[in-house]
């Protein structure tokens, strides 16, 4: 599929439908709504949460993104870049009807078929809620096949949080459960303050038939693979998604890898389980 | 298939008829061997050991074109490999057409590389036996290669003194026997070409056992033969532009002043600082330790884990040619007995 | 000739210290008549240290290239002294380093060593090809004299002597804390003859020259990477923001490379000639750099290299600076 006729090095060109800012400052995060230029390829086109595409524009560059919308939402992509770099000030530039273009789906999956039945929890920190969203807007939307659903995330400040909206949708209709957290007092802040790892132990989901999911900055997943272990939850148990520089996204340019497995095809997606056993992971 | 001859006084007229393809054999630059593209077969210089920069670049050139685009403009023109034609390398030596047949395995996992694959499909490997091994620093019998090895090569060619014995090994191979028809006489001496690849073998020199060495590596990460055999390390390509089965490779987008450009990709090494770098500036493999470390684990442990094959054919250019004499035997031993 | 013993004696010395991180030598290479860097850390290892004519490598690239990696919190960096082995043409490097402020004198312990003179490998291996055994050079008066699978030869030094050495101004170290050896009376004098016939060409000649060079250039770096004076920690040539040199590998980029290098070094480069040395290629690197050495001696009447108390030449001013070039 990620081939266009044949050749995984072409990009798909894609049109913005909507891009508003998420988060502001220096390295803001920005979240475009996109779909094909070329409609017929809506037609072969399959991904699901976890999966991810180079995103760039010729003349510039690409960088690798997790595509922040589930399956489940039709007919169009979302994504949601964080301003670093060359690719991303270049990518932050373009507005509505402007376009870009993609490569993928590339990557593996969340293993959300095995997931089902199960009690869902997702651990996020900062931009690394974009990667965990295709996952609760797959259960929201396949609701009957999952049990509970438990949301933490945070992030420095307020202003930081990204989907504010969508999270202000879930906190009114109650449909899962929501904490959300900013690392230091503020003023008019009604929920918890502190790290997104304290406020998991706040939480304190119970393990029984769980999965866990989490991404963030590397010092918070470090530090949420640890109490997670003291809640009681085995490494089969906790998934994360990690990210590395990427140019092929293909596994063949070499560069990705963290042990033995290339994060672009082995990954992005892995289980604690599996990582452990990689001391390059948590190097 | 029956070994035919080349006399030697044929040769220039068989790399003649070669050269209605796109002819690849080694020349020289001042003193330095190269593998290049040449018309005239006198430009040819078959009295050479090996080439300083392995004939993989024919295949898997050092810059090539991806696609070109103008800025603006929604088409992407698709780089057409098979523009290039048919490619013959002549005279290329069997550790490095094994080198090829390793690489080709990443190159066709899962994604098809269209660019890797199909001048590779277009190129016909005409390998020269090692009566002499190239160097005193080759060790290709101890990573499953020798100096008559077949794997790779469409023919393989020996040096028998007054004559090359011919060896068509495959389709291909038989296919090019067949244009060189008016050049090749029959009567090659089979039996004494098995007695050369025995007598070659006798004289590679240095050797390592890889048993196990797959296995081992991992169980050292925190040892600190990473650091020793690192420290005088440079952090330059050298070791793995000049290496037969290294294949890493940047992206980068180029353009000119009217908006015409392309995206590229060429060669890249896991030895230079920047290879991981993230836009973010953290560095997960910060120092040559780091590097040193992933580039050996990645040649005899990860590859040979993935493909079944140890990601190093022993041509022992890279031990030739560090600046600081960093060998890889070297390491190995120590990684061994660490 | 330096005494081995000797200088296996005040290497030990100097690792016991507690002040002391490491020491840099030579060593025994790992095949045929090569010598490697040594990085001594425990008193024991000095046994390895070797100096003989095999020892090529200019170790004080060693002082810049070493990462100074982020310190885990509760730690300290590590701030004890490292000890380097140079001969005259290397000790120049750390003179220059210490001219551009790249480090505090304190942070180095010199161990000087005089030179006679190291060998072109090349010439070695075209003299005595394909030796695996580990071999020896000596120097025994104006004779190389070379010991391998168990027999002895005599050569004549000029036959083997690297290039740069027939033109050695400094063979006594201009900076140490110790020498490992008396010191050496100046044996050459440079006259830049061998510019000469780069400075005599056309310049149909000179593209032609440059072209057939340039096209084998494969942007190894090893070129930057070994050369003392090539420490910067984002260096030009890897920035993608502006991109003032592509990544792609070709005759145009390639020159763009050596000249931004070249010019980059005048009145920096000390002329140890690792560049061309460790060029897998062949290139005649030090061409260039002895053209813009020559140059700068000529408007400037400067020397890199020989004074650490002296300015920078291209980021001082002076009133006296000829400018006839300019308007």
């Amino acid at each position: 599929m990620s081939s266009n006729n044949g050749n995984p090095y072409i990009p798909y060109r894609v049109n913005i439908l909507d891009a508003w800012y998420e988060a502001p400052g220096d390295r803001c995060i920005k979240t475009f709504k996109v779909t094909f230029d070329d409609e017929k390829i809506w037609d072969t086109w399959s991904h699901r949460p976890g999966q991810c595409a180079m995103v760039g524009t010729p003349g510039i560059g690409e960088s690798m993104f997790c595509i922040s919308s589930s399956p489940t939402e039709k007919g169009y992509l979302r994504f949601s870049i964080m301003k670093t770099g060359k690719n991303t000030s270049a990518l932050h530039e373009l507005e509505k009807d402007d376009s870009f273009y993609i490569r993928g789906p590339l990557g593996n999956t969340f293993p959300v078929d095995d997931w089902k039945g199960k009690n869902i929890v997702t651990i996020g920190g900062g931009i690394g809620q974009a990667p965990l969203r295709p996952i609760i807007q797959w259960v929201r939307d396949n609701r009957a096949d999952y049990g509970e659903l438990e949301l933490i995330y945070g992030a420095r400040t307020s202003a930081d949080h990204c989907f504010k909206a969508e999270f202000e949708e879930i906190g009114q209709s109650g449909e899962c459960g929501l904490h959300l957290s900013v690392d230091v007092e503020e003023e008019e802040w009604p929920h918890f303050v502190g790290f997104v790892p304290t406020l998991l132990m706040d939480v304190a989901p119970k393990p029984d038939n769980a999965i866990a999911v989490t991404c963030g900055p590397p010092i918070m997943i470090k530090f949420v693979l640890e109490n997670l272990e003291k809640l009681g939850f085995k490494p089969e148990q906790v998934y994360t998604t990690l990210e590395n520089r990427m140019k092929c996204g293909i596994g063949k340019c070499g560069r990705c890898n963290v042990g033995n497995l290339y994060v672009c095809k082995d990954g992005p997606v892995f289980s604690y389980a599996t990582l452990k056993n990689i001391p390059e992971a948590f190097a | 298939m029956a070994v035919k001859k080349l006399s030697k006084d044929k040769v220039g007229e068989a790399l003649k008829e070669l050269s209605k393809f796109r002819l690849v054999a080694p020349a020289r630059s001042d003193d330095v061997v190269i593998f290049k593209e040449i018309s005239d077969p006198a430009e040819a210089y078959l009295d050479y050991g090996n080439s300083t920069v392995p004939p993989k670049k024919m295949v898997f050139p050092q810059t090539e074109t991806l696609f070109r685009f103008m800025v603006g403009d929604p088409e992407l023109k698709e780089k057409n490999v098979e523009e290039e034609g048919t490619t013959v390398i002549f005279g290329i030596r069997p550790c490095d057409a094994r080198a090829m047949s390793i690489v080709d395995k990443l190159f066709a996992w899962d994604y098809d590389d269209p660019y890797y694959q199909k001048r590779r499909a277009l190129t016909t490997l005409v390998g020269m036996a090692c009566t002499e091994p190239p160097s005193v620093n080759c060790f290709c019998t101890s990573v499953g290669g020798s100096p008559f090895s077949k794997e790779g090569l469409d023919i393989l060619l020996t040096d028998m003194g007054d004559y090359y014995a011919v060896q068509a090994l495959t389709e291909k191979g038989e296919n090019l026997q067949k244009t060189l028809s008016s050049q090749l006489e029959d009567g090659g001496d089979e039996k004494k070409v098995e007695e050369m690849a025995r007598a070659a073998e006798g004289k590679i020199k240095r050797s390592i056992k890889t048993d196990g060495i797959p296995e081992k590596i991992p169980t050292l990460w925190d040892s600190d033969v990473w650091k020793k055999v690192s420290a005088s390390c440079l952090g330059c390509g050298t070791c793995t532009f000049l290496c037969p089965t290294c294949h890493c490779f940047d992206i980068q987008d180029e353009v000119e002043e009217l908006g015409e450009g392309r995206r590229a990709r060429m060669w890249d090494s896991c030895m230079f600082s920047e290879y991981t770098l993230h836009a973010s500036g953290h560095n997960p493999r910060p120092s040559r330790k780091e590097r040193t470390r992933n580039r050996i684990s990645h040649k005899y442990s990860y590859y040979p884990n993935k493909f079944d094959d140890i990601a190093c054919v022993g041509c022992g250019r890279c031990i030739n040619l560090c600046p600081v004499n960093i060998d890889i035997l070297d390491i190995l031993e120590q990684v061994v007995e660490a | 000739m330096v005494d081995i013993n000797k200088l296996r004696e005040i290497a030990k010395e100097v690792i016991s210290r507690d002040d002391v991180r490491q020491v840099i030598g030579y060593r025994p290479g790992t095949y045929g008549f090569r010598a490697r860097p040594a990085f001594v850390l425990e008193p024991d290892d000095v046994d390895e240290l070797i100096f003989t004519p095999a020892c090529v490598n200019n170790l004080a690239t060693y002082i810049t290239l070493e990462e100074k990696l982020p310190v885990p919190r509760g730690q300290e960096p590590d701030s004890r002294k490292v000890a380097v082995m140079v001969k005259g043409c290397d000790s120049r490097a750390l003179v220059q380093q210490m001219e551009e402020k790249a480090y505090d004198r304190e942070h180095l312990l010199i161990l000087g060593i005089p030179c006679r003179g190291v060998v072109d490998m090349d010439k070695v291996n075209a003299r005595f090809p394909d030796v695996l055994e580990k071999g020896e050079i000596a120097l025994e008066g104006d004779k190389f004299v070379i010991s391998f699978n168990g027999t002895k030869e005599e050569v004549a030094k000029d036959e083997l002597l690297a290039d740069k050495c027939k033109r050695c101004r400094y063979p006594t170290p201009l900076v140490s804390d110790q020498l490992l050896d008396d010191e050496v009376e100046r044996f050459a004098e440079d006259d830049y003859s061998d510019i000469e016939t780069l400075e005599k060409r056309s310049q149909d000649e000179k593209w032609a020259y440059w072209e057939e060079k340039l096209s084998r250039c494969t942007r190894c770096y090893a070129c930057r990477n070994v050369c003392p004076m090539c420490y910067c920690e984002d260096c030009v040539l890897n920035r993608i923001e502006p991109m003032w040199m592509r990544r792609s590998v070709d005759v145009s980029e390639n020159t763009a490379y050596h000249i931004a290098r070249a010019y980059h070094l005048a009145g920096r480069c000390i002329q140890c000639g690792e560049c061309q040395r460790v060029c897998p290629m062949d290139i005649p690197i030090m061409e260039l750099n002895r053209k813009f050495y020559k140059d700068v001696a000529d408007l400037y009447d400067y020397e890199p290299g020989t004074d650490a108390e002296a300015s920078p030449l291209l980021s001082t001013f002076s009133v006296d600076d000829r400018e006839d070039f300019i308007l």
